[in-house]
Protein backbone atom coordinates (compact mmCIF):
# COMPACT_ATOMS: atom_id res chain seq x y z
CA UNK A 1 0.00 0.00 0.00
CA UNK A 2 2.80 2.40 1.04
CA UNK A 3 4.82 1.35 -2.01
CA UNK A 4 1.84 2.09 -4.28
CA UNK A 5 1.44 5.54 -2.73
CA UNK A 6 5.13 6.30 -3.31
CA UNK A 7 4.84 5.19 -6.94
CA UNK A 8 1.76 7.39 -7.50
CA UNK A 9 3.48 10.38 -5.85
CA UNK A 10 6.62 9.83 -7.91
CA UNK A 11 4.59 9.58 -11.08
CA UNK A 12 2.69 12.76 -10.21
CA UNK A 13 5.98 14.55 -9.53
CA UNK A 14 7.43 13.25 -12.81
CA UNK A 15 4.33 14.41 -14.72
CA UNK A 16 4.56 17.84 -13.14
CA UNK A 17 8.23 18.12 -14.10
CA UNK A 18 7.47 16.96 -17.65
CA UNK A 19 4.61 19.43 -17.87
CA UNK A 20 6.90 22.29 -16.77
CA UNK A 21 9.56 21.26 -19.30
CA UNK A 22 6.98 20.99 -22.12
CA UNK A 23 5.56 24.40 -21.21
CA UNK A 24 9.03 25.98 -21.30
CA UNK A 25 9.76 24.25 -24.62
CA UNK A 26 6.53 25.51 -26.14
CA UNK A 27 7.29 29.05 -25.04
CA UNK A 28 10.76 28.87 -26.58
CA UNK A 29 9.53 27.38 -29.83
CA UNK A 30 6.78 29.98 -30.06
CA UNK A 31 9.51 32.62 -30.18
CA UNK A 32 10.86 30.96 -33.32
CA UNK A 33 7.37 31.15 -34.80
CA UNK A 34 7.39 34.90 -34.19
CA UNK A 35 10.68 35.16 -36.06
CA UNK A 36 10.12 37.08 -39.33
CA UNK A 37 10.71 34.90 -42.40
CA UNK A 38 11.34 36.52 -45.77
CA UNK A 39 9.08 34.92 -48.39
CA UNK A 40 10.43 35.27 -51.95
CA UNK A 41 8.11 36.33 -54.78
CA UNK A 42 5.95 33.96 -56.84
CA UNK A 43 8.42 33.92 -59.78
CA UNK A 44 11.12 32.45 -57.54
CA UNK A 45 8.83 29.57 -56.57
CA UNK A 46 7.76 29.09 -60.19
CA UNK A 47 11.39 28.87 -61.25
CA UNK A 48 12.07 26.14 -58.66
CA UNK A 49 9.03 24.18 -59.86
CA UNK A 50 9.91 24.50 -63.58
CA UNK A 51 13.53 23.52 -62.88
CA UNK A 52 12.43 20.48 -60.88
CA UNK A 53 9.86 19.42 -63.48
CA UNK A 54 12.59 19.56 -66.14
CA UNK A 55 14.92 17.53 -63.91
CA UNK A 56 12.13 14.98 -63.40
CA UNK A 57 11.60 14.68 -67.17
CA UNK A 58 15.34 14.30 -67.81
CA UNK A 59 15.62 11.63 -65.12
CA UNK A 60 12.66 9.70 -66.57
CA UNK A 61 14.17 9.76 -70.07
CA UNK A 62 17.56 8.64 -68.69
CA UNK A 63 16.02 5.80 -66.63
CA UNK A 64 13.89 4.60 -69.54
CA UNK A 65 16.88 4.68 -71.91
CA UNK A 66 19.00 2.64 -69.48
CA UNK A 67 16.12 0.20 -69.00
CA UNK A 68 15.58 -0.34 -72.75
CA UNK A 69 19.33 -0.69 -73.49
CA UNK A 70 19.80 -3.26 -70.69
CA UNK A 71 16.63 -5.11 -71.74
CA UNK A 72 17.81 -5.16 -75.37
CA UNK A 73 21.25 -6.53 -74.40
CA UNK A 74 19.75 -9.25 -72.16
CA UNK A 75 17.11 -10.29 -74.71
CA UNK A 76 19.64 -10.37 -77.56
CA UNK A 77 21.96 -12.53 -75.46
CA UNK A 78 19.09 -14.88 -74.59
CA UNK A 79 17.89 -15.23 -78.19
CA UNK A 80 21.45 -15.82 -79.48
CA UNK A 81 22.13 -18.43 -76.82
CA UNK A 82 18.74 -20.13 -77.45
CA UNK A 83 19.45 -20.65 -81.17
CA UNK A 84 23.22 -21.21 -81.11
CA UNK A 85 24.05 -22.60 -77.65
CA UNK A 86 20.89 -24.16 -76.12
CA UNK A 87 22.93 -25.76 -73.30
CA UNK A 88 24.11 -22.37 -72.08
CA UNK A 89 20.55 -21.03 -72.39
CA UNK A 90 19.22 -23.81 -70.14
CA UNK A 91 22.13 -23.33 -67.70
CA UNK A 92 21.41 -19.60 -67.44
CA UNK A 93 17.72 -20.34 -66.81
CA UNK A 94 18.57 -22.79 -64.01
CA UNK A 95 21.14 -20.45 -62.40
CA UNK A 96 18.70 -17.52 -62.55
CA UNK A 97 15.91 -19.56 -60.94
CA UNK A 98 18.22 -20.79 -58.15
CA UNK A 99 19.52 -17.25 -57.57
CA UNK A 100 15.99 -15.82 -57.25
CA UNK A 101 14.88 -18.56 -54.84
CA UNK A 102 18.04 -18.17 -52.67
CA UNK A 103 17.75 -14.37 -52.70
CA UNK A 104 14.08 -14.39 -51.62
CA UNK A 105 14.86 -17.03 -48.95
CA UNK A 106 17.73 -14.98 -47.49
CA UNK A 107 15.62 -11.81 -47.44
CA UNK A 108 12.77 -13.60 -45.67
CA UNK A 109 15.15 -15.08 -43.06
CA UNK A 110 16.72 -11.64 -42.48
CA UNK A 111 13.27 -10.08 -42.09
CA UNK A 112 12.18 -12.78 -39.64
CA UNK A 113 15.38 -12.32 -37.58
CA UNK A 114 14.89 -8.55 -37.59
CA UNK A 115 11.35 -8.86 -36.18
CA UNK B 1 -8.85 18.17 -52.11
CA UNK B 2 -7.87 21.80 -52.54
CA UNK B 3 -8.09 23.18 -56.10
CA UNK B 4 -4.46 24.32 -55.94
CA UNK B 5 -3.29 20.83 -55.03
CA UNK B 6 -5.42 19.28 -57.76
CA UNK B 7 -3.91 21.63 -60.36
CA UNK B 8 -0.41 21.06 -58.99
CA UNK B 9 -0.92 17.31 -59.37
CA UNK B 10 -1.78 17.93 -63.02
CA UNK B 11 1.61 19.63 -63.44
CA UNK B 12 0.47 23.28 -63.29
CA UNK B 13 3.61 25.08 -62.15
CA UNK B 14 1.73 28.25 -61.18
CA UNK B 15 -0.49 26.25 -58.80
CA UNK B 16 2.63 24.63 -57.36
CA UNK B 17 4.28 28.04 -56.90
CA UNK B 18 1.21 29.46 -55.14
CA UNK B 19 0.98 26.42 -52.90
CA UNK B 20 4.63 26.72 -51.93
CA UNK B 21 4.45 30.48 -51.40
CA UNK B 22 1.48 29.98 -49.09
CA UNK B 23 3.24 27.31 -47.03
CA UNK B 24 6.81 28.65 -47.18
CA UNK B 25 6.84 30.52 -43.81
CA UNK B 26 5.36 27.49 -42.03
CA UNK B 27 7.92 25.19 -43.63
CA UNK B 28 10.93 27.40 -42.87
CA UNK B 29 9.82 27.92 -39.28
CA UNK B 30 9.37 24.17 -38.79
CA UNK B 31 12.82 23.53 -40.24
CA UNK B 32 14.27 26.32 -38.10
CA UNK B 33 12.94 24.55 -35.02
CA UNK B 34 14.40 21.16 -35.88
CA UNK B 35 17.71 22.39 -37.35
CA UNK B 36 18.07 25.39 -35.02
CA UNK B 37 19.78 27.18 -37.86
CA UNK B 38 17.96 29.72 -40.11
CA UNK B 39 20.36 29.24 -43.07
CA UNK B 40 20.09 25.45 -43.01
CA UNK B 41 16.31 25.82 -42.68
CA UNK B 42 16.09 27.90 -45.88
CA UNK B 43 18.34 25.47 -47.78
CA UNK B 44 16.30 22.49 -46.63
CA UNK B 45 13.04 24.27 -47.47
CA UNK B 46 14.19 24.53 -51.10
CA UNK B 47 15.20 20.88 -51.11
CA UNK B 48 11.84 19.91 -49.57
CA UNK B 49 9.95 21.82 -52.25
CA UNK B 50 11.98 20.09 -54.96
CA UNK B 51 11.09 16.71 -53.43
CA UNK B 52 7.43 17.71 -53.28
CA UNK B 53 7.42 18.38 -57.02
CA UNK B 54 8.91 14.91 -57.56
CA UNK B 55 6.50 13.14 -55.20
CA UNK B 56 3.24 15.07 -55.59
CA UNK B 57 1.61 12.00 -57.21
CA UNK B 58 2.04 10.22 -53.85
CA UNK B 59 0.01 12.81 -51.95
CA UNK B 60 -3.48 11.35 -51.50
CA UNK B 61 -5.15 14.18 -49.60
CA UNK B 62 -5.88 12.05 -46.53
CA UNK B 63 -3.73 14.32 -44.36
CA UNK B 64 -3.29 18.09 -44.51
CA UNK B 65 -0.82 19.40 -47.09
CA UNK B 66 1.24 20.93 -44.25
CA UNK B 67 1.46 17.52 -42.56
CA UNK B 68 2.76 16.04 -45.81
CA UNK B 69 5.30 18.88 -46.06
CA UNK B 70 6.43 18.24 -42.47
CA UNK B 71 6.97 14.54 -43.23
CA UNK B 72 9.08 15.30 -46.32
CA UNK B 73 11.04 18.06 -44.55
CA UNK B 74 11.76 15.74 -41.60
CA UNK B 75 13.09 13.03 -43.89
CA UNK B 76 15.15 15.54 -45.87
CA UNK B 77 16.81 16.79 -42.67
CA UNK B 78 17.45 13.25 -41.36
CA UNK B 79 19.01 12.30 -44.73
CA UNK B 80 21.20 15.40 -44.64
CA UNK B 81 22.40 14.59 -41.10
CA UNK B 82 23.20 11.00 -42.13
CA UNK B 83 25.10 12.23 -45.18
CA UNK B 84 27.09 14.71 -43.12
CA UNK B 85 27.92 12.04 -40.53
CA UNK B 86 29.03 9.68 -43.32
CA UNK B 87 31.23 12.34 -44.86
CA UNK B 88 32.57 13.16 -41.38
CA UNK B 89 31.38 16.72 -41.89
CA UNK B 90 29.39 16.63 -38.67
CA UNK B 91 30.00 19.56 -36.34
CA UNK B 92 28.36 17.94 -33.36
CA UNK B 93 25.50 19.18 -31.24
CA UNK B 94 27.38 21.90 -29.41
CA UNK B 95 27.37 24.55 -32.09
CA UNK B 96 24.10 24.20 -33.92
CA UNK B 97 21.97 26.62 -31.91
CA UNK B 98 24.61 29.39 -31.87
CA UNK B 99 23.51 30.92 -35.14
CA UNK B 100 19.89 31.00 -33.99
CA UNK B 101 20.98 32.55 -30.71
CA UNK B 102 22.95 35.16 -32.63
CA UNK B 103 19.88 35.93 -34.78
CA UNK B 104 17.80 36.35 -31.64
CA UNK B 105 20.35 38.66 -30.06
CA UNK B 106 20.80 40.71 -33.22
CA UNK B 107 17.05 41.39 -33.19
CA UNK B 108 17.09 42.20 -29.46
CA UNK B 109 14.84 39.21 -28.83
CA UNK B 110 15.11 37.42 -25.52
CA UNK B 111 16.85 34.05 -25.88
CA UNK B 112 15.16 31.11 -24.21
CA UNK B 113 17.43 28.67 -22.32
CA UNK B 114 15.07 25.91 -23.26
CA UNK B 115 16.04 26.31 -26.91
CA UNK B 116 19.66 25.86 -25.89
CA UNK B 117 18.77 22.66 -24.04
CA UNK B 118 16.82 21.48 -27.10
CA UNK B 119 19.74 22.35 -29.37
CA UNK B 120 22.07 20.18 -27.30
CA UNK B 121 19.94 17.09 -27.96
CA UNK B 122 20.75 14.84 -30.92
CA UNK B 123 18.47 15.44 -33.90
CA UNK B 124 16.77 12.02 -33.59
CA UNK B 125 15.55 13.06 -30.13
CA UNK B 126 14.90 16.74 -30.83
CA UNK B 127 12.65 16.05 -33.83
CA UNK B 128 10.15 13.75 -32.03
CA UNK B 129 9.94 16.14 -29.07
CA UNK B 130 9.07 19.08 -31.34
CA UNK B 131 6.64 17.05 -33.44
CA UNK B 132 4.89 15.59 -30.40
CA UNK B 133 4.78 18.48 -27.96
CA UNK B 134 4.68 21.50 -30.25
CA UNK B 135 2.83 20.29 -33.35
CA UNK B 136 0.78 17.62 -31.57
CA UNK B 137 1.41 14.72 -33.97
CA UNK B 138 0.87 11.19 -32.68
CA UNK B 139 3.67 8.75 -31.85
CA UNK B 140 2.45 6.58 -34.75
CA UNK B 141 2.70 9.41 -37.29
CA UNK B 142 6.17 10.44 -36.06
CA UNK B 143 7.33 6.83 -36.09
CA UNK B 144 6.10 6.39 -39.65
CA UNK B 145 7.99 9.48 -40.85
CA UNK B 146 11.18 8.65 -38.99
CA UNK B 147 10.94 4.95 -39.89
CA UNK B 148 11.02 3.82 -36.25
CA UNK B 149 8.42 2.16 -34.03
CA UNK B 150 5.95 4.29 -32.01
CA UNK B 151 7.47 2.78 -28.84
CA UNK B 152 10.92 4.06 -29.82
CA UNK B 153 9.46 7.52 -30.48
CA UNK B 154 7.83 7.48 -27.05
CA UNK B 155 11.04 6.52 -25.27
CA UNK B 156 13.05 9.12 -27.21
CA UNK B 157 10.55 11.83 -26.25
CA UNK B 158 10.59 10.68 -22.63
CA UNK B 159 14.39 10.56 -22.38
CA UNK B 160 14.72 13.82 -24.31
CA UNK B 161 12.42 15.60 -21.89
CA UNK B 162 14.44 14.18 -19.03
CA UNK B 163 17.61 15.67 -20.55
CA UNK B 164 15.91 19.05 -21.07
CA UNK B 165 14.74 19.02 -17.45
CA UNK B 166 18.24 18.17 -16.28
CA UNK B 167 19.77 20.94 -18.42
CA UNK B 168 17.30 23.48 -17.13
CA UNK B 169 17.47 22.10 -13.58
CA UNK B 170 13.67 21.90 -13.63
CA UNK B 171 13.66 18.71 -11.57
CA UNK B 172 15.50 20.31 -8.66
CA UNK B 173 13.05 23.17 -8.61
CA UNK B 174 10.04 20.89 -8.58
CA UNK B 175 11.58 18.49 -6.10
CA UNK B 176 12.07 21.36 -3.67
CA UNK B 177 8.37 22.18 -4.08
CA UNK B 178 7.47 18.64 -2.97
CA UNK B 179 9.74 17.95 0.00
CA UNK B 180 7.34 15.49 1.64
CA UNK B 181 7.52 13.21 -1.40
CA UNK B 182 11.26 12.92 -1.05
CA UNK B 183 10.92 11.72 2.52
CA UNK B 184 8.50 8.98 1.54
CA UNK B 185 11.15 7.45 -0.78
Amino acid sequence: MKKQKVVILNRRQQNKQDFDAIHELQEGLQKIDQFPVYTPNLQWFEQIVIQEQQNKKKKLIKDLSVFFIVAFIILSGMIISLYHMPAIFILVQIITTIFIVVYIGIRKIKKANHI
Amino acid sequence: MDALIKNAKKGDHLAFAMLFKENYPFLVKYLMKITMNPDTAEELAQETMAKCVQKIHLYNGQSKFTTWLVSIATNTYIDQCRKMKREKNWQGQEEIYRKLKWHFESRNEEWNDCLEALGRLPEDVRIPIILKHYYGYSYEEIGEWMKISPGTVKSRVHNGLKSVRREMKLGEETESRYPEQKTTK
